[in-house]
């Protein structure tokens, strides 16, 4: 059994000589698990969509004076919203880890004059950068620093 | 002989005289332990139905020509041993491809978009022969090798879930050989090569799905070429404020 | 019936098809050509080849010693003017595919490596890991794809060269998608469609081997020279025969039998101190004479013996032989670094083929052929590896520039008849494919011809058996003729290829048996039983085969020997 799929796909810029049936991907194709990580992994662009609608409601309320941000802490106390954040922290994880994953192999041998440094190296840097980033905004966020 | 067992086998088929969609036909026949499935379609079309289509060659996985679905994921069935399936195996055509015939896909689109990449050796002027061979060292060999390696079967396309709906994307193994000519030492074609990238048929499309890597019958990892290419691309572009092209390679 | 014009056809998009194309618009920019091909040109079977193509290149090496080492390995039947032209240009035309893109392996320095290999006296092998083939094809392939005007009719099957007074003018070829013929009409054909391994069942060869243009040149009245020698590699896998590259044992792998010996070296079988690095012929009866002996492995597919890779070590093979090492592991089931890999010769070359001269015409004006389709003859009784690799691209270039020399002063002739023998053909072709009566499978009458190929020419021959051979190819011919189509479909009918092909194959196996039949001494690849030694006072001659309707007539052609008179060959 099959699925359809995009009707022009791999279709020639001349029109074949025989009818074709058209291009299709087997049953399994979008629910097998390797393609649902990924899907998965695309599908968290909702949530940077929604954080970034999140970040105009925060700016709005920023700029329309003290008491319209307090009512937007209020909100955040709301558990709908640590859940949403929860969300995102997952989202991240696993972007973060799956794109970490593939980032090393996606160096090119030589950028102009310079040579990436090897899978490993490049491993160890963005996941330092990634945890002195997280240290550093919750030491600066939590208060533990002014 | 105690050493022969019975599997079967669905294969898709379809003839557009005949058909008006692809159908299923069952087909049970005696297995070695040894064979590859391209050993059983073949058995089938010489002794069981001669009017089963497909395509086949060398047999030891160089060609390409073999690339067919079994169980829902894109093989070569030349090299894909029998005995890692049960009792019933389904053979379809490749995903994504239309389908002439039974288990024959139309690849004159990928034709097409392997020449847009121009996989030729570009340079400003011609070296002559007394000249000898270029040099070229076993790493910069190295840097494009990988790439070189591929074997025009498609596996890929048929693994994408890009190619299944942007028609206009030229798909990994198109990329990767694209690719493989930008990084080699000898060619001077990167510019011409990287606004094709950039064109119609941009690469910007892949999403990192990495499934034309994970199918690839020889490990050309055409993701990482994809995505090298994407940043070499975009170098390419700033650089081309800086430098104007015609000056630069 | 459909008819496209250019000035030149070329059948066969192999190594051969492909440079000459290139040479062909190189050489008259105004030039269109039609290339032609069953399959895709990157399905061609010189993707498979492994090991090498050779040309000289180190500084203790020489054209002389290349000229003397092809030579004596074709047990002095190479025609020594061809062979003298092909060292010459060897160097060129490999230079020309690295600047084409061929990734050549390198020295640390940069310069282009090169290996050892079996009957060569200097390392003189270019290489590109063990993939040689694969690379040459798809740079070749992929370069061609630069001249808008080789236009390729992919998936077009020639069934017919189209002949007027004559000379030929085209082809005729069945739309492999449509299941329509079509006339391909110009004014010089160059064929370059390969050999034909599969007339033998266990050969290196991959399907599309069938011998197709010399079948279409035998019946147009082109005799076919030198049939009887067939290649025997000696490392192929038992069962599938493929191919396990020359390079192995240039890389300095061992032969060993079932007691671990390296017979080549312990026991003596002509090649001294070249060991595994002796030409193909001595090799492969080596290995066959230590399995009659008892010392060979006993196996499903046939006895075989091993070649041994262990004291290698993984880097190196990893390094020179990496597809190796992923073929013994997906087709034996062993990991050449830890197992040695089961071998045993197997069909893989066919030194014959279309008589042609140096130029590659043929005895039918324009009509023309190179590479392994080809007998020019460079190869003579026996080829040496990775001479054909190179072959390909001299004799493809000085085939294409010769012909497209004389497209261009003939003339494009009458077309009603050619369009005539081409509707004829057409209505051939429909009969056979509406053929539901009587007859047998396909299948059938292939494993008999094999079967009786492999009894009656095998690595050794006997005089009984390979009349027996010719017996049973003639009453085959008669059989095919009858054949029993399943696929009465006109869209992608691969059925009625298959019987195509089948005619092909035996009319080409009709003309190895009756060749080997006649050469009564051993020489090259042709080991008779009958005649052990080599008989140079009555057989130093090309054999020829013609087409004759009532059976196929031999004749003989002379050597052209220049300086290097005919010795005793001992390695």
């Amino acid at each position: 059994m099959s699925r359809p799929v995009n009707p022009h796909a791999m279709a020639p810029a001349r029109a074949g000589s025989t009818r074709t049936a058209p291009p299709s991907v087997p049953d399994g194709f979008w629910s097998a698990p390797r393609m649902r990580r990924y899907l998965i992994f695309d599908a968290t662009g909702i949530t940077y969509l929604l954080i970034g609608l999140l970040i105009l409601r925060v700016a709005w309320a920023l700029g329309s004076g003290p008491e319209a941000w307090q009512a937007l802490l209020q909100q955040f106390r709301h558990p709908a919203y640590l859940g949403f954040h929860l969300l995102v922290l997952l989202s991240v994880i696993v972007v973060g880890l799956r794109f970490f994953g593939l980032f090393p192999k996606a160096q090119p041998p030589k950028i102009g004059p310079v040579t990436p440094p090897p899978g490993p190296v490049i491993h160890a840097m963005l996941y330092a950068a990634w945890g002195a980033l997280t240290l550093g905004l919750v030491l600066v966020l939590g208060g533990f620093l002014p | 002989m105690s050493d022969v067992q019975k599997k079967k086998f669905i294969v898709t088929r379809f003839d557009p005289d005949k058909d008006q969609v692809p159908k299923t036909q069952e087909y049970t026949i005696p297995v070695k332990p040894d064979w590859k499935v391209l050993d059983a379609l073949n058995y089938i079309k010489d002794e069981v139905d001669g009017s089963i289509s497909h395509r086949w060659s060398c047999r030891m996985a160089v060609c390409g020509s073999c690339g067919m679905l079994v169980n829902g994921e894109p093989k070569l069935t030349c090299s894909t041993a029998l005995s890692d399936y049960g009792d019933e195996v389904h053979i379809a055509p490749l995903s994504n491809f239309p389908v002439i015939r039974d288990l024959v896909v139309d690849i004159e689109g990928f034709m097409d978009k392997f020449k847009s990449v121009k996989p030729w050796i570009i340079r400003a002027k011609e070296k002559a022969v007394e000249e000898g061979p270029c040099r070229q060292t076993p790493e910069e060999l190295h840097a494009f090798k990988q790439f070189s390696m591929c074997i025009n079967c498609m596996l890929c396309y048929a693994a994408c879930p890009v190619v299944s709906n942007v028609p206009e994307f030229l798909g990994p193994a198109a990329i990767a050989l694209g690719h493989r000519y930008n990084l080699d030492s000898r060619d001077e074609g990167a510019g011409e090569r990287n606004e094709v990238f950039r064109g119609e048929g941009t690469i910007f499309e892949c999403s990192f799905a990495n499934e034309c890597s994970e199918v690839c019958p020889k490990s050309v990892d055409p993701a990482a070429a994809i995505n090298q290419a994407k940043l070499l691309a975009v170098v390419d572009w700033a650089k081309s404020f800086v430098v104007p092209r015609g000056g630069d390679k | 019936m459909e008819v496209f014009r250019h000035d030149l056809v070329i059948v066969g998009g192999g190594g051969a098809g492909l440079r000459a194309a290139i040479a062909v618009v190189e050489a008259d920019p105004k030039a269109s050509v039609a290339l032609v091909s069953k399959v895709y040109p990157m399905r061609s079977h010189t993707v498979s080849a492994e090991g090498g193509a050779a040309a000289v290149a180190a500084p203790d090496d020489s054209l002389e010693m290349h000229f003397k080492d092809t030579v004596k390995g074709s047990d002095f039947l190479a025609d020594q003017d061809c062979v003298d032209y092909f060292v010459d240009h060897a160097v060129e035309e490999l230079t020309l595919l690295e600047h084409w893109g061929c990734p050549w392996s390198r020295d640390a320095d940069g310069r282009v490596a090169v290996r050892a290999f079996g009957g060569m006296t200097a390392k003189r092998t270019w290489y590109a890991a063990d993939k040689v083939g694969f690379h040459m094809l798809h740079t070749l392939f992929q370069t061609s794809m630069r001249y808008d005007r080789i236009v390729r009719y992919d998936e077009q099957f020639v069934t017919k060269l189209l002949i007027e007074d004559g000379v030929v003018k085209g082809v005729v070829a069945l739309d492999v998608r449509e299941g329509v013929p079509r006339a391909i009409l110009g004014r010089a054909v160059i064929l370059t469609t390969g050999g034909a391994g599969k007339c033998f069942p266990f050969t290196t060869n991959g399907t599309i081997k069938t011998g197709d243009g010399m079948a279409l040149a035998y019946r147009a009245g082109v005799g076919l020279k030198d049939m009887e020698f067939v290649q025997y590699h000696p490392t192929g896998l038992p069962g599938t025969g493929i191919l396990i590259t020359e390079a192995s044992r240039g890389e300095g792998g061992y032969v060993i039998n079932s007691e671990g010996e390296r017979f080549l070296v312990t026991r003596d079988y002509g090649v001294g101190q070249k060991a595994e690095l002796g030409p193909r012929d001595m090799i492969s009866r080596a290995i066959m004479l230590e399995i009659a002996a008892g010392r060979g492995i006993k196996g499903s597919y046939g006895d075989f013996v091993q070649l041994d890779l262990r004291h290698l070590g993984e880097a190196k093979i990893m390094e020179r032989l990496p597809f190796v090492r992923t073929l013994a592991r997906t087709y034996a089931g062993v990991d050449p670094v830890f197992q040695p890999i089961p071998i045993r010769p197997v069909v893989h070359y066919m030194m014959g083929g279309i008589d042609t001269d140096i130029d590659g015409a043929t005895t039918l004006p324009g009509l023309y052929a190179a590479g392994e389709t080809a007998c020019v003859s460079m190869n003579g009784a026996n080829r040496l590896g990775s001479n054909s690799l190179t072959e390909c691209l001299v004799f493809g270039a000085r085939t294409g520039q010769k012909a497209i020399a004389y497209a261009r002063g003939a003339s494009a002739g009458n077309e009603a008849p050619l369009l005539r023998q081409a509707q004829e053909e057409a209505a051939r072709i429909e009969e056979l494919r509406g053929r539901r009566k009587g007859g047998e499978r396909i299948a059938q009458i292939r494993r008999e011809m094999q079967k009786t190929m492999e009894e009656g020419c095998g690595v050794y021959r006997e005089q009984a058996s390979m009349q027996e051979s010719v017996r049973v190819m003639a009453q085959l011919r008669g059989r095919v003729a009858d054949l029993q189509l399943e696929d009465a479909s006109k869209v992608f009918n691969t059925e009625i290829l298959t019987a195509l092909e089948l005619a092909n194959m035996v009319d080409v196996a009709e003309t190895i048996a009756v060749a080997a039949a006649a050469r009564r001494e051993s020489r090259g690849s042709h080991a008779c039983n009958d005649y052990k030694t080599r008989n140079d006072q009555e057989f130093l001659h090309h054999s020829l085969v013609h087409f004759e309707p009532g059976g196929p007539r031999l004749s003989q052609k002379p050597v052209n020997i220049t300086r290097f008179q005919p010795e005793e060959r001992k390695y």
